[in-house]
Order: C-alpha cells, then sequence, then structure tokens
C-alpha cells in the first residue's frame, strides 16, 4: 500500500525533474559570444541587446509619457536639431537663424532626407508638423497652442517659424520637436488613437521592425537610407528583463544601471566598464509660503538649508550615488551652473543664530523651538515613498529644534496637493534639471503664466522683483554668453532667497562590455545613455 | 437577475472609486528616482481631459460609460493608448495559464500529500510532510520566486530569467513554440504551485483524516470492501469536498494573486498591468480590469455550483426536493 503511493511521488518527482533537465540542454547553445576584438575605431555591431518592457507604440503620439518611450519614439523620428554632448546641433535643419530678437527662427531644411516609406521630407513637412502639434500636442510636448504664431515655407527648402513672445529657450522646443510626414497625418484626426505601422514612418536612423505589447519587446533595425552619420549598431533589441544586472551577467542585454551596492561585482574588471550619470534627476523640499506666513522669513528657510547635511542624506538615502544640492538651483552638471554661489553646509550653530534672531529663542520640554507667543517650529512634510529621505530629514532638523511630522501619502495623492498647495513643506523628486534654465522663471517668478510642471500653480507667496526682472531678462536674451551671465546672478539671488532646497540630485552607474559596444555618449543635459541617439550612430 | 443586480453595484463601484483617488491621469508633478516623465503643461492637460471627456459632469461620464458598456465597448485606455478590451484579451490568456497550472498542479500535489499525510497519521513521514510544508507555505511567492530564479535561471542556467517566450524567435513547429512557453512558465508556476502546496496540503489533510473517522468508512472496512474503492470512491470523494470550494474560492482571485510572481519573472500578465493602471489613474483601464476579476469571481461562483452538484449528490436531492 504505502509502496504505492510512494512510487506515485516519485514518478511525479522524476518526471518534473526530466522537464526541467529536458528544458535545460535546450537551451544550451544560447550562450552568446562578446563578438569582436576589443579596440578603438569605430566598429559597427550587428545587435545590441537593451532592457525593454512596455512604453508603448513609438509614434510621436502614442508612447507612454515616461523617457523610456520618449527615446524609442527618437530614434524614428528626427528633430529639426538634435543634441550632443555640448548643446544644440544642426540635425534636419542644417542652419538656423534667429531673427527679430527671438520673434523669428528661419530654419533651413537639409536636403535630401528621406521618410522611411521612400518619400522625400519637405519643407512642408516641417510646416505641416508644427500646425498640427500646436492642434494636437505630442505626448513628450515642447510647443503649446499658443506658442507659435505661423509657420511659413519660403523657398523650396526654409522655414519660417514666427513665434507668439520671444524666449531664449524657444530653439530648444523647436529644435526638439519631432517631425511627421504630411502625407501619412494629415487625413488623422485622433493622432493618440492611430497607431498602423504607417503612424511610425519618421526620417530617423532606426525602423520598426517588430513591436509587442504585452511582452515588452521592441526591434529597431537600422534605416538604409538614413541621411545622416551611419548606424554603428545594425538592430537594436529591447528585451523584458526580470533582474537587470542578471540579465547583463548573463549576457542577455548589454548595458545594466547598476546600484551601488552591486558595483564591486563590476569594478577592477577590464571586461566592465562603469560610467557615472551626470546629476540631472533631484529631489526637491518645497516651502508653501502662500499658505504658511511663517515660511515667508528667509531667515527661517536659509536656517533650514543650514540644519541639512546633504552628505549623510547621500550617504543613508543614495547610498553614495548622488551629489549634493546647489542652493542656486541648476545642478554642478548643468551647462549653466554657477559654482560660486553661497551654499549651505551643516551649521547647526548658524541655523541657531539666525532662528534666535527671528524670535524662536526658547525651547520646550521636547527640544523645539518657539517664539515668545508660543508658536512652535513644527511643520507637516508632505511625501510620497521618500519616507527614508524624510526620517532622515527629520532627524537633521530636530537638531535645530524643528519638529517635522512626515505624512506619506501615494505619488499621485501628493502631486495632487502639492498642486492644489495643500501642504507645508513637501518633497518630491523629478528629472530634467540639465534642461533648459529657463525653468528657473516657469518655478520661480512669482507672476509665472502658468507654464510647465512642476510649478503649474506658480509660486505663491514668494515674489523677489530683482529676480523676476533677470527671469524675464534671460528670456529674452538670444545670445548665449550674455544669457549665461544673467542666469549666474539668478543662482545667486536664488542661494540668497532659498525659496526651495534641492536636496541632491541623483547620479546612479551605469555597466557595459566596451568590447561588445562602447559608442555610449550622455547628452549635454541628461542623464541616461541609452537615450541618446547619438549613442547607436558614428561619431564625426 | 441577483447576477444583473451583483453586476451593476460593481459596475458603479468600478467606475466611482478609481475617480475619488486624488490627483487625474494627466497630472505629473514627479517621477520614481531616476524616471523621467515627459511634461504637461497646464495647458495640454486641459487638452487632454477634454479630448478624453474627462472635463464633463461625472453622471454624464458615468451614464456613457454604462451605455458604452451595454454595446460591449470598456473604452480606450488613457496611458496605453489602446482598447481596453484589446490589452486585457491579450494578457489575460497568460494569466490564467500561469494560475490555472499552478491551481492544478498545487491541488493535485497538494491533495496526494495531504491524503498521504492523514493515511500515516503520526508516523514519519506525516511529520515529515507536515514540517516541510508547512515551513514552505510560509514563504511568500514572490522570494520563492526569486530564490528559484536566483538558482535555477541565473545559477544553473536551467531556465529563461524573465518574459514568457523567447522573443524575436521563429519557430518550425508548434510543439517546438509549446515547448518554449512551457520552458518560461516553469519557474513562475513552480514558485505559484510551491506557494500554495501549504495549503492545499493542510486543508486535504484535515479533510482526510476527519473522514476517515466517520462511521461510514468503519462500515465500508466491515463489509470487506477492496482498499482501492474504500480510498477513492468512500473517503476521497468526500474529502474532496472542503478542497473543491477553497479551488473555487481561490479562482476569483486569479488576477491578484500572480502579480508579484508576475513582476518578478517580468512575465506579461494581467496582474503587473493592474497596479501600473491603478498607480496612472487609467480609468478605463481599471474598470475594464476589474469589470473581468468580477466576471471570473462570478463565474467561479456559478461553476462551484455545477461541480458541487455533480460531487456531491446531496445537493441535488435537496434542492430537488424543495423544488417538487
Amino acid at each position: 500500500m504505502s509502496r504505492k503511493w510512494l512510487s506515485i511521488a516519485l514518478l511525479l518527482v522524476i518526471s518534473l525533474s526530466l522537464l526541467l533537465f529536458g528544458c535545460g540542454t535546450d537551451q544550451a547553445g544560447d550562450d552568446r559570444k562578446p563578438d569582436g576584438a576589443k579596440g578603438g575605431g569605430q566598429q559597427p555591431v550587428e545587435m545590441i541587446r537593451l532592457a525593454g518592457g512596455d512604453w508603448g507604440y513609438p509614434s510621436p503620439y502614442a508612447h507612454y509619457p515616461r523617457g523610456p518611450g520618449i527615446f524609442k519614439m527618437g530614434l524614428i523620428f528626427d528633430g529639426l536639431l538634435e543634441r550632443d554632448e555640448k548643446g544644440l546641433i544642426p540635425w534636419l535643419a542644417e542652419k538656423y537663424e534667429i531673427k527679430e530678437g527671438g520673434k523669428q527662427y528661419l530654419f533651413t531644411i537639409r536636403d535630401g532626407v528621406k521618410w522611411q516609406d521612400g518619400k522625400p521630407l519637405t519643407a512642408g513637412d516641417v510646416k505641416f508638423t508644427f500646425e498640427y502639434a500646436s492642434k494636437h500636442p505630442m505626448v513628450s510636448s515642447y510647443i503649446g497652442a499658443e506658442d507659435i504664431e505661423k509657420v511659413e515655407v519660403v523657398g523650396d527648402r526654409q522655414v519660417l517659424i514666427t513665434v507668439s513672445e520671444p524666449n531664449a529657450a524657444m530653439l530648444y522646443n523647436l529644435g526638439l520637436t519631432r517631425i511627421i510626414p504630411k502625407h501619412i497625418w494629415e487625413n488623422v484626426d485622433n493622432p493618440k488613437e492611430f497607431t498602423k505601422p504607417e503612424a511610425v514612418i519618421g526620417t530617423g536612423p532606426y525602423r520598426l521592425t517588430d513591436y509587442n505589447k504585452e511582452h515588452g519587446t521592441y526591434r529597431f533595425e537600422a534605416f538604409e537610407d538614413f541621411w545622416g552619420p551611419g548606424q554603428r549598431v545594425k538592430v537594436i533589441e529591447f528585451v523584458p528583463v526580470s533582474e537587470e544586472i542578471l540579465a547583463f551577467e548573463k549576457g542577455e542585454i548589454d548595458l545594466a544601471g547598476v546600484t551601488p551596492d552591486v558595483l564591486p561585482r563590476f569594478q577592477n574588471d577590464p571586461q566592465y566598464k562603469i560610467v557615472v550619470n551626470p546629476g540631472f534627476w533631484g529631489y526637491r523640499l518645497l516651502f508653501n509660503m502662500g499658505e504658511y506666513p511663517a515660511l515667508r522669513q528667509r531667515e527661517l528657510r536659509q536656517a533650514i538649508a543650514s540644519a541639512i547635511d546633504a552628505k549623510e542624506l547621500i550617504e543613508k538615502v543614495a547610498r553614495g550615488a548622488a551629489v549634493p544640492g546647489s542652493a542656486g538651483i541648476l545642478p554642478p552638471d548643468h551647462v549653466m551652473y554657477n559654482p560660486d554661489v553661497r551654499q549651505y553646509d551643516l551649521d547647526l550653530k548658524k541655523a541657531e543664530e539666525l532662528l534666535v534672531k527671528l524670535g524662536y529663542d526658547r525651547l520646550d520640554q521636547n527640544g523645539i523651538r518657539q517664539n515668545q507667543s508660543g508658536e512652535k517650529l513644527s511643520f507637516n512634510m508632505l511625501v510620497g515613498e521618500e519616507v527614508r529621505l524624510a526620517e532622515v530629514l527629520k532627524e537633521q532638523l530636530a537638531k535645530a529644534g524643528i519638529e517635522i511630522k512626515v505624512q506619506s501619502v501615494d505619488m499621485k495623492t501628493r502631486d495632487a496637493r502639492v498642486r492644489n498647495n495643500e501642504y507645508q513643506l513637501a518633497i518630491i523628486g523629478h528629472g530634467g534639471w540639465g534642461n533648459d534654465p529657463d525653468y528657473l522663471r516657469e518655478r520661480f517668478a512669482g507672476r509665472s503664466r502658468g507654464g510647465l510642471s512642476p510649478s503649474a500653480s506658480g509660486l505663491r507667496g514668494y515674489n523677489n522683483d530683482e529676480l523676476n526682472n533677470l527671469l524675464e531678462k534671460q528670456r529674452l536674451e538670444m545670445d548665449d554668453q550674455k544669457r549665461k551671465q544673467l542666469i549666474f546672478k539668478i543662482q545667486e539671488i536664488l542661494a540668497e532667497d532659498v525659496p526651495e532646497i534641492p536636496l541632491y540630485y541623483t547620479t546612479g552607474y551605469n555597466v557595459f562590455r566596451p568590447a561588445k559596444y562602447d559608442g555610449w555618449m550622455f547628452m549635454f543635459d541628461h542623464h541616461s545613455l541609452t537615450h541618446s541617439k547619438l549613442s547607436y550612430l558614428e561619431r564625426g | 437577475m441577483e447576477y444583473l443586480f451583483t453586476i451593476w453595484v460593481l459596475v458603479t463601484l468600478n467606475f466611482f472609486l478609481p475617480r475619488a483617488m486624488p490627483g487625474d491621469p494627466f497630472l505629473y508633478l514627479s517621477a520614481d528616482e531616476g524616471q523621467e516623465v515627459a511634461r504637461f503643461s497646464e495647458e495640454q492637460r486641459q487638452y487632454y481631459l477634454e479630448y478624453y471627456g474627462l472635463d464633463r459632469p461625472v453622471a454624464g461620464q458615468y451614464l456613457s460609460y454604462l451605455a458604452d458598456l451595454l454595446r460591449g465597448d470598456l473604452g480606450y485606455s488613457l496611458y496605453y493608448n489602446e482598447p481596453v478590451s484589446a490589452i486585457i484579451l491579450r494578457r489575460l490568456p497568460w494569466t490564467t495559464f500561469l494560475v490555472m497550472a499552478a491551481v492544478l498542479l498545487s491541488t493535485v500535489s497538494g491533495t496526494i500529500l495531504g491524503s498521504l499525510s492523514a493515511w500515516y497519521r503520526e508516523k514519519l513521514l506525516d511529520k515529515l510532510l507536515f514540517f516541510h510544508l508547512i515551513l514552505l507555505s510560509e514563504v511568500p511567492a514572490f522570494l520563492l520566486g526569486l530564490v528559484l530564479l536566483f538558482t535555477f535561471a541565473a545559477g544553473l542556467g536551467l531556465f529563461p530569467l524573465s518574459g514568457a517566450i523567447t522573443h524575436f524567435a521563429s519557430y518550425s513547429s508548434w510543439w517546438e513554440k509549446l515547448l518554449d512557453i512551457l520552458h518560461h512558465a516553469f519557474l513562475p508556476v513552480m514558485a505559484l504551485t510551491i506557494a500554495r502546496l501549504g495549503g492545499m496540503y493542510l486543508l486535504s489533510r484535515n479533510s482526510m483524516t476527519t473522514v476517515l473517522e466517520k462511521d461510514y468508512l468503519r462500515t465500508a472496512w466491515a463489509k470487506g470492501l477492496p482498499q482501492k474503492r474504500i480510498i477513492f470512491r468512500h473517503a476521497l470523494r468526500n474529502a474532496l469536498l472542503p478542497i473543491v470550494t477553497r479551488v473555487f474560492l481561490s479562482l476569483g482571485s486569479l488576477v491578484g494573486g500572480a502579480i508579484l510572481v508576475e513582476n518578478v519573472f517580468a512575465y506579461p500578465g494581467l496582474g503587473h498591468l493592474m497596479r501600473e493602471a491603478v498607480m496612472v489613474h487609467d480609468y478605463p483601464l481599471v474598470q475594464g480590469i476589474f469589470l473581468v476579476v468580477t466576471i471570473c469571481v462570478l463565474l467561479a461562483n456559478f461553476l462551484a455550483d455545477l461541480v458541487y452538484r455533480k460531487l456531491d449528490p446531496r445537493i441535488g436531492d435537496y434542492s430537488g426536493i424543495r423544488g417538487g
């Protein structure tokens, strides 16, 4: 009896293990070897694989509003300009001219550019794109409905764009708008629902040959008639990975983001190359100065800045992979970063002095500072998933007699409450810190006309006329060097005023095998190697 | 009629609950660490709200949602830019496959092991099984998944690291493709199976123990029936009832149950999708997924009724008496 049961169980185990090993041998030959010898020059590679996942159909309207979706679309679609390590470079436009003090832009369209369906790119396509994109904003949109006054075709190769008002950031915005073919899109009324094969025909270096939404795979192939620099990578495949580092070690993908904890696995091994990201992704500590007059006191904000030990935050929360926030807001990797602005290193004595000066000169039984009328320095801090960060901050500020009550909600709730000014202090984190410094105007001009997130509501309760004037002036300044001086001055004022505190900018590491492919580069304003179009192309 | 009312209540809840969450689908102030989110200007946000009709009064939205639903239209996903029905239909089979396989395996092996244990109650085999299976059942499925992933996929290289299928592969025959799918599904299914095994084992062990002590079994022994007949016709059939209940109840949690394992293995199921949809406030998709889950639960209840009748003649008899 018992033998019978046992044999059934045994049979089960044996058949399972058979299945296990039977499957194992099946894939034994799958180990791909890194091809080619290591060496200089720009050898082309047949294929690289990167971590995939579904980021939407890569048309300018259907991809998801996330970085990995944006750049995949960018492999297929070109802008008039492109970004290299230093700044904007001519791309579909071979040259451009800024006229009338920034009111007009004259782009000369490159000759001999073909769409991936064989038709030639015309100035008409460019005109169409800007008109269409004003009506139907692209997912990753740089221009709004009101930004462009009119677009005219001049001769057969030039496009003259008249903008509503001059803005130094406009060149970037116009230049990076992806040009779409008129002959395909002119009859499309619901661009977000247009996901036919024609929707992914661009002029870019890569064609989409395969996309599977539920598996999260993409396959891009070099477009033979691409007008520009040769593609060093012939085929790019995106495959889903469970564990990025495991997949990289097994050779399933050719580049991986590495957390500081596993970094030692790849260090001191010539097989691997490790690259540190520029810090263009940062956490901000926001003050709700509109609703809470106490926070309008500059000395209080300065005291808080002096009580924060960014180095400890980075050590404990970011595991060392970050750079401390600059009081001037722009991160050190930004092309217009001012290294000489006032910084607030940890200085509890200084913090105390400032707080005493404001009248918070006594401590209650819990060590919380208060003033004569018994008003305590106690604030709620609204955070999303950044609980660790908030807890360390709480401890740091407690040493200066400032009490923090951490309130953690989900991300969307936090965003909604920040937007509606329903908070005292809040932490939010996002990318884009390398972008055109006009974002300083959107964040800090008291009379901002709304503008782009993350400062959609404008900054209430804070107004500095000198700053406002400078922010307005830099917007109108089309000369890069002169503008840089204005931006430097703006950073100085911001560092004195402390309208918000950038806590730190995350950096993070990438690892790849140079023998397999080494063309990776960072765009001047971006923190991801894989997101740069030039990472896949031959460089002159 | 009852079912219709239940569905209406659930549909209504599905509609209003997601909309009660703060924030809207096009509000992005922040991003996950290291993630980049496309900039949405205020203007653009208004455009999208209008585009999807989210600026209309909620009552109007609700009515047109009901009207669309009656026509079988689940709506258009705000985030994934695709009809909701298409998204769900392409993912549901994967999750169903994963969960069904796990339910089947864990039920069969759990029942067998549980019966064994009950048969050899208090003997060494029982003690061994009991100890180890209880231990295993306390390990969460995703942790188990990770362990399996690290040992069998990363360490020994016997299985693929992720996904449901070899990507960009062309197959020479259907069975080759099937083999590939099974190969990919093996570890996720194992993780889910092992995680469920403990519960199933305990249930069947208890159930079997109770049945074995019943008078009618003693009668069966006394009648000198063959052992096979006693075990299968008299003991197991009665012991199966609670197990069947458990299986059908767990079918309801079909989608939710697989989320963590799907995440670990980057498996293209519905669970992961549901989480994403809630995170980005993709109302139509959230509604669609919940509706499908609702229907699954109701269907499972219905099936449970049917199977019960087959398995336990008493139920059929009672209703027959009541009906007559």
